[in-house]
């Protein structure tokens, strides 16, 4: 899988893809809602299946020797590669606003939602969704990109707003802690963010795999 | 010894259909696959190697069923289609460099004899190749990998005279080291200098898999080029 990873990222690859990594970052713009950041990522990798529908990609792919599901994988190989960078990005923010900036006022004063582990959970759902719906519909024709990133946009918005609203119920306000505070909790959150991303991703990854063997090219 | 074996392949459209087409292709032999833009020589050939999912029918290639061997044929085989151009504003340097990394029999001497002899600049991009250029890249890439049986789906479109001679003067020389070579082409004249077999496919339909001489023999009038043969015969006498 590795030479089809380099393929990916060599050929397949837009530079924007790369660059969008960075708003991984953006978990430490205070005031902002910070889960955005992922859905900039997600676009930056949309921007990469943009670009290599346009340089035949999947058609040059299916003629290297490997089999049809290695072409998939190699895609999804890509996509968690792309999205784990940002998420080191989002922790090593998340990390900087727990410890070096707890004390900073525009932190202590932020109106949305914090950046801790819970945000960083709910980054990963955003990051499972691209792929469940994203990918896995991009692999309904290995063409059509703009349906599934359109029902992408509005999910990914919708998981926003929800995951921005629910600290504001009562009982829910821990879901907003600041710094380590509730830390068990919010690792907790993150742990159950991961595997939703986890599940999401793999359930995807096969049943794109099953559905592209039938796709004709 | 029968290097590909196509079997009954079906594959139906709302407006076209493969139907039933059956041939061998022999190794040390150039088979033309011939017939008129639309008879399914495109489908055949994608059919052939997994792009296009056929509805009934089997390929098997070295004795293997291309289905479950799909990764370990590709690596024995060499495939270009005509012009279409891969990333376009990437390097053929860097796809090659890439390309190279999926076959442990990458010929690297052959890639540079065949850079050298279609005259291609490895810095271009395909978007600064013509399109007669653009199917000599493809076709270095399919040549330089010792394949044992050449797929090639229009290789002669699009190229000037010179290059086209060369091209299938190429084709005699893999011949003669053993290979297996398909062509797919509508130039019937390029059937006439190479080829030693003919699939001619008509409205999805193979009309006739054979050697040419039999072929000839079979179809042709006393006198007849193949070209003329071909002509009457897409001219109504097979579908009258």
């Amino acid at each position: 899988m590795g030479k089809v990873l380099l393929k990916e990222m060599r050929l397949g690859a837009s530079i924007l893809t790369y660059l969008f990594m960075l708003f991984g970052l953006m978990f430490l713009l205070p005031g902002y809602p910070v889960l955005c950041s992922a859905f900039f990522v997600s676009l930056g990798i949309f921007q990469s299946f943009q670009s290599a529908r346009e340089a035949n990609d999947i058609v040059f792919s299916s003629l290297l020797p490997i089999a049809k599901k290695d072409i998939v994988k190699g895609k999804y190989l890509f996509v968690c590669l792309i999205e784990s960078c940002a998420f080191l990005l989002m922790t090593l923010s998340v990390a900087l606003r727990m410890t070096a900036f707890s004390q900073a006022a525009v932190y202590r004063g932020n109106e949305l939602m914090n950046a801790n582990f819970f945000a960083l959970g709910a980054a990963c759902v955003i990051f499972g969704s691209f792929n469940l719906i994203f990918v896995g519909g991009f692999f309904k024709t290995a063409y059509n990109i703009a349906r599934p990133f359109v029902t992408f946009i509005i999910v990914c918005f919708i998981i926003i707003f929800v995951s921005e609203a629910l600290h504001h119920v009562p009982g829910l306000e821990k879901l907003n802690a600041f710094g380590t505070d509730d830390i068990a909790l919010q690792l907790i959150l993150l742990a159950a963010g991961i595997m939703i991303f986890l599940t999401m991703t793999v359930l995807s990854c096969k049943r794109a795999c099953r559905r592209f063997e039938t796709v004709d090219l | 010894m029968a290097i590909v074996e196509v079997r009954d392949l079906e594959k139906k459209y709302p407006s076209f259909e493969l139907d039933k087409i059956s041939f061998t292709l022999e190794s040390g032999r150039i088979t033309g696959f011939i017939g008129r833009n639309g008879a399914g020589k495109t489908t055949t050939i994608k059919s052939m190697l997994g792009m296009i999912r056929p509805d009934a029918g089997t390929v098997r290639y070295f004795g293997m069923p291309f289905e479950g061997s799909e990764a370990d044929i590709k690596k024995r085989i060499g495939y270009s289609t005509g012009s279409v151009s891969w990333y376009p504003r990437k390097k053929i340097r860097d796809i090659a460099d890439i390309v190279k990394r999926f076959y442990d029999t990458w010929d690297e001497a052959a890639f540079r004899k065949y850079l050298k002899l279609f005259e291609i600049d490895e810095m271009k991009t395909p978007l600064e190749l013509s399109e007669g250029m653009k199917v000599k890249a493809n076709l270095m890439l399919a040549l330089s990998h010792k394949a044992e049986a050449l797929i090639l789906d229009e290789p002669t479109s699009g190229l000037d005279p010179f290059s086209r001679n060369e091209l299938l003067n190429i084709f005699l020389d893999l011949k003669k080291e053993g290979l297996a070579v398909f062509f797919s082409t509508h130039i019937i004249s390029d059937i006439e200098k190479c080829a030693d077999d003919i699939v001619y496919i008509s409205r999805g339909k193979v009309i006739a898999a054979m050697a040419k001489d039999d072929f000839a023999l079979q179809y042709s009038h006393p006198g007849e080029s193949l070209e003329e043969t071909m002509l009457r015969l897409e001219g109504g006498a097979i579908h009258g």
